[in-house]
């Protein structure tokens, strides 16, 4: 509490000085975008030695000992903690949140779109509401996976007891309140309204809420970047004795997979956002047509980070869904390798593929077929995904909780998606479809269908490990079929108004078009309704829940072999791993052995007999 | 035992021949796409439908697995669960035949109607008449080879192929004509070009398709940066485009 009061003051305190320093520099006014961005540069410093850098870090260089928060309880959630699992909570209550004013946003945009005319809000309103509800549903699908079970589950699995880099960990996460902050408040510099994509040269000439989009946005990437080397360093360097790379669990693999495309391709977007505030503040002219400048230049800069971005989406969801499956079938996961193998074959197709989002552009034609071609090649591995988790399905001995319902209508979802994708891969239907409604569709099919249901997969299947209580099963699987349905009646409209003339990001359209709209609306507020049924699922389950147990699924891998929540450090002795994680149906197969522990996992000497090895000895 | 397997397998090839038949009777017999308006419609829409008949037997296929893996293999558990599926690693054989078929799928869309249909919507460049297009915010001015121009109206011969040249004065805005199936961005600094060539006469009050509308976000008045298309018989439009030529 302590440090995050320091925090706002320091970061005030930040903002002011930097802001002033710049305006008596040069002059001008103290609202002018060059002294928002250093004032918001300072600020974030300031913020960030506040929030417990100073304590720590900056403490060692100048010889002093660091000053470890001492806090406990759930005061820890709001300070600068050390532990992953600490920091995996926090990420998880900020994206809901953040998913939940997103979700706020989209409904406010279904209200307008309900009707053709102006409604509530007028074409620029609209246009701010839009890009607030893009960026920040964005922001959820690339973090709120990673950030939170990437930190929560990572290390348990590999047998460890924290990431290899605790503090920058920390760093990582309370580098999204700035994001936020400067995001909910570019409305006070007159808002941004050139998508989440923020194409120039809208995105150079539009308002002054433009500039703190590409602060926030440039300092997120920035945590992406810290996230992905924490996590690719935390694989390779902290496992436990005898977790070889063909043991890890699967989510460690698509973790993994996801991180490297974090760490490697961000600095294309963090890039292509600082030319704009270049443009924007130094007279530069990189996107600027008229002047010698490119406006393609962004998209292909842009697009480089921002097509591999959906990977760093869903391939966590994959690792999710994927665990889900194995653990709820009791079956070993189908083709183990050949997943693996698929995970790092998108990580790396991914970043030959971004010029499929320009096939209307303006660019080169001979590139249309080269990207049309890596394209399609995704489907191939993906396509490996898919048959896991059917095969593993198949014969399975399927305990229908509400982990695995979500599981199985990921399957489904991304599929969609996934199929939907091929028209828009394909050169000739993309001429027409491309920036038309039928890509909103599929966005969300393997956006909010591949990334959303994954995340409530996990959130559903890892809630009584994190919380050690037990969710409302009757109640989560009536969330899940509320949602399911009333995306399909929600999204399949949206299909059809792509291909019968419906462009994206408009405020009004034509007459003829109201009633797949009219339909559309009244299903998106049915489908948002279903959010407040989790919240009550989820905050009732964590206050009054039964007792979860250690291992209420019978699972396999590590972190259901700890007390639930796990132990500060996660095991209190070292773990040793001496089999495959997936050994389901095999009498005798083992995952771990936990010599000369007495962690509070094996109390129960029947149940972590059992999990142990997923065998029925 | 053997019994059981067979009929999982029978439960499968039901629903997926099932499903088949309802997403084919779906996507038939609903009118998904609006009305052709040009040649190119023609080429996108078949490229459209294939890959639609394609997905849906994939669709199908993954919808029934799912189905059958709810229906017969799911299991009670009281407390907690006890017992295991078998214990089925992989199947070489069988991720080898996927990854084939999904390859060779792959490799053919992308032929067909990838590259075949790109050679076919391109066509050749040549072009009975050039119409040149220019984007600002929030509207369109159109000039015609022989001088005629028009503002937020654009008219077109049935039957000639046209060749747009499009830039923009200020940002990226896009051209685009939904019952022609096409379009290309307006970007500042460069000339990007589009060929068409409607097909039939008519106007913007027979179809609301017919009408170029901007399709990449521009601001206050995007969704409102649109103008009627009409179509006339090559006769009509000689005539309309020399008045106004003339007339101007």
């Amino acid at each position: 509490m302590r440090q995050l009061l320091r925090a706002v003051i320091f970061g005030i305190l930040g903002y002011l000085i930097g802001a002033t320093l710049t305006w008596l520099v040069r002059g001008g006014s103290l609202g002018d975008e060059v002294c928002v961005v250093f004032g918001y540069v300072v600020g974030l410093v300031g913020w960030l030695f506040g929030i417990g850098m100073g304590d720590t870090w900056v403490r060692e260089w100048f010889g002093l000992p660091a000053r470890e928060s001492d806090v406990t309880g759930w005061k820890r959630y709001l300070g600068f903690s050390t532990d992953h699992k600490v920091i995996g909570v926090q990420y998880l209550a900020t994206f809901i949140v953040v998913l939940l004013l997103g979700g706020v946003a989209a409904m406010i945009i279904r209200f307008e779109l309900a009707q053709a005319g102006e409604g509530i809000l007028n074409a620029d309103r609209y246009n701010q509401v839009m890009s607030m509800h893009g960026i920040l549903m964005v922001a959820v699908a690339v973090a709120a996976i990673l950030g939170s079970f990437g930190n929560y589950l990572v290390p348990i699995m590999i047998g460890a007891d924290d990431m290899a880099f605790p503090r920058l960990n920390a760093v990582t996460f309370w580098l999204i309140p700035p994001v936020a902050i400067g995001l909910l408040a570019a409305p006070t510099l007159g808002s941004f309204d050139a998508g989440w994509t923020a194409y120039p040269p809208l995105s150079v000439v539009n308002n002054g809420g433009q500039i703190l989009f590409v602060l926030a946005v440039t300092t997120f990437g920035l945590s992406s970047i810290l996230g992905g080397l924490n996590v690719i360093t935390t694989i390779v360097t902290m496992r436990a004795p005898g977790m070889t790379w063909g043991r890890l669990p699967i989510f460690v693999w698509a973790a993994f997979a996801a991180s490297m495309i974090s760490l490697l391709t961000t600095q294309f977007f963090a890039a292509s956002l600082v030319l704009i505030a270049m443009d924007r503040v130094a007279g530069t002219v990189f996107f600027d047509g008229g002047a010698g400048g490119d406006p393609l230049l962004y998209q292909h800069l842009f697009w480089f980070y921002s097509h591999p971005a959906v990977y760093v989406m869903v391939l966590p969801g994959f690792g999710l869904v994927l665990e889900t499956i194995t653990h709820m079938s009791r079956k070993p996961l189908f083709a183990y390798k050949a997943v693996v193998v698929s995970l790092l074959t998108i990580a790396g197709l991914s970043v030959i593929v971004w010029a499929h989002h320009m096939f209307t552009s303006g660019m080169a034609e001979y590139l249309h077929g080269p990207f049309m071609f890596a394209t399609e090649m995704i489907s191939v591995p993906t396509g490996v995904i898919f048959l896991s988790a059917m095969a593993t399905l198949w014969r399975g001995k399927l305990w229908m909780k509400t982990p695995l319902f979500f599981a199985m209508i990921w399957i489904f979802q991304f599929l969609m998606g996934g199929v939907t994708g091929i028209f828009l891969a394909d050169v000739v239907t993309d001429v027409s479809l491309h920036d038309s409604y039928f890509v909103v569709a599929h966005f969300h099919y393997t956006i909010m269908g591949g990334m959303i249901f994954a995340f409530l997969t996990g959130i559903f299947f890892w809630f009584p490990k994190i919380t050690g209580r037990m969710i409302n099963d009757r109640l989560g699987i009536i969330f899940a079929l509320w949602l399911t349905i009333g995306f399909q009646l929600t999204f399949l409209p949206q299909f059809w108004l792509g291909t019968n003339g419906m462009n994206r990001r408009i405020a009004d359209y034509p007459d003829q078009l109201e009633g797949a709209n009219l339909f559309s609306s009244i299903s998106a507020f049915f489908l948002g309704g279903s959010f407040l049924l989790l919240i009550y699922i989820l905050l009732s389950a964590a206050r009054r829940g039964p007792k979860a147990g250690d291992n209420p699924w019978n699972a396999s891998t590590l972190e259901w072999q700890v007390s639930s929540p796990p132990p500060e450090h996660n095991f209190s002795g070292q773990p040793t791993v001496v089999g495959h994680p997936y050994g389901y149906g095999t009498a005798d197969s083992r995952h771990a052995e936990f010599a000369g522990m007495t962690a509070v996992g094996l109390a129960e000497p029947e149940q972590a007999g059992t999990g142990e090895g997923g065998d029925n000895e | 035992m053997d019994q059981d397997r067979r009929n999982d397998w029978i439960w499968f090839g039901s629903l997926w021949a099932i499903f088949s038949a309802i997403g084919f009777y779906l996507v038939l017999g609903i009118d998904l796409l609006p009305a052709q308006w040009a040649h190119e419609a023609e080429i996108v829409d078949d490229a459209y439908i294939l890959l639609m008949g394609l997905s849906i037997p994939i669709f199908a296929g993954v919808a029934a697995a799912l189905l059958t893996s709810l229906l017969r293999f799911r299991v009670q558990v009281d407390d907690i669960p006890t017992e295991d599926g078998p214990p089925v690693h992989n199947n070489r054989n069988f991720v080898r035949l996927w990854v084939a078929s999904t390859l060779i799928l792959a490799l053919m869309i992308t032929v067909n109607p990838g590259f075949i249909g790109i050679a076919e919507l391109r066509g050749e460049p040549s072009a009975d008449i050039v119409v040149e297009v220019q984007a600002q915010r929030w509207s369109w001015k159109v000039n015609y080879e022989n001088g005629a121009e028009t503002f937020n109206q654009l008219y077109l011969p049935a039957d000639r192929r046209v060749r747009f040249d499009i830039t923009s004065l200020d940002l990226v805005h896009s051209f685009w004509i939904p019952g022609f199936r096409v379009k290309i961005d307006a970007v500042p600094g460069r000339v990007t070009y589009l060929y068409v060539t409607p097909e039939g006469v008519g106007s913007f009050e027979d179809d609301f398709n017919l009408r170029v509308q901007c399709a990449e976000i521009c601001g206050l008045g995007h969704a409102q940066m649109a103008m009627p298309v009409t179509v006339l018989s090559p006769a009509d439009f000689d005539a309309w485009v020399t008045d106004l030529a003339e007339g101007a």
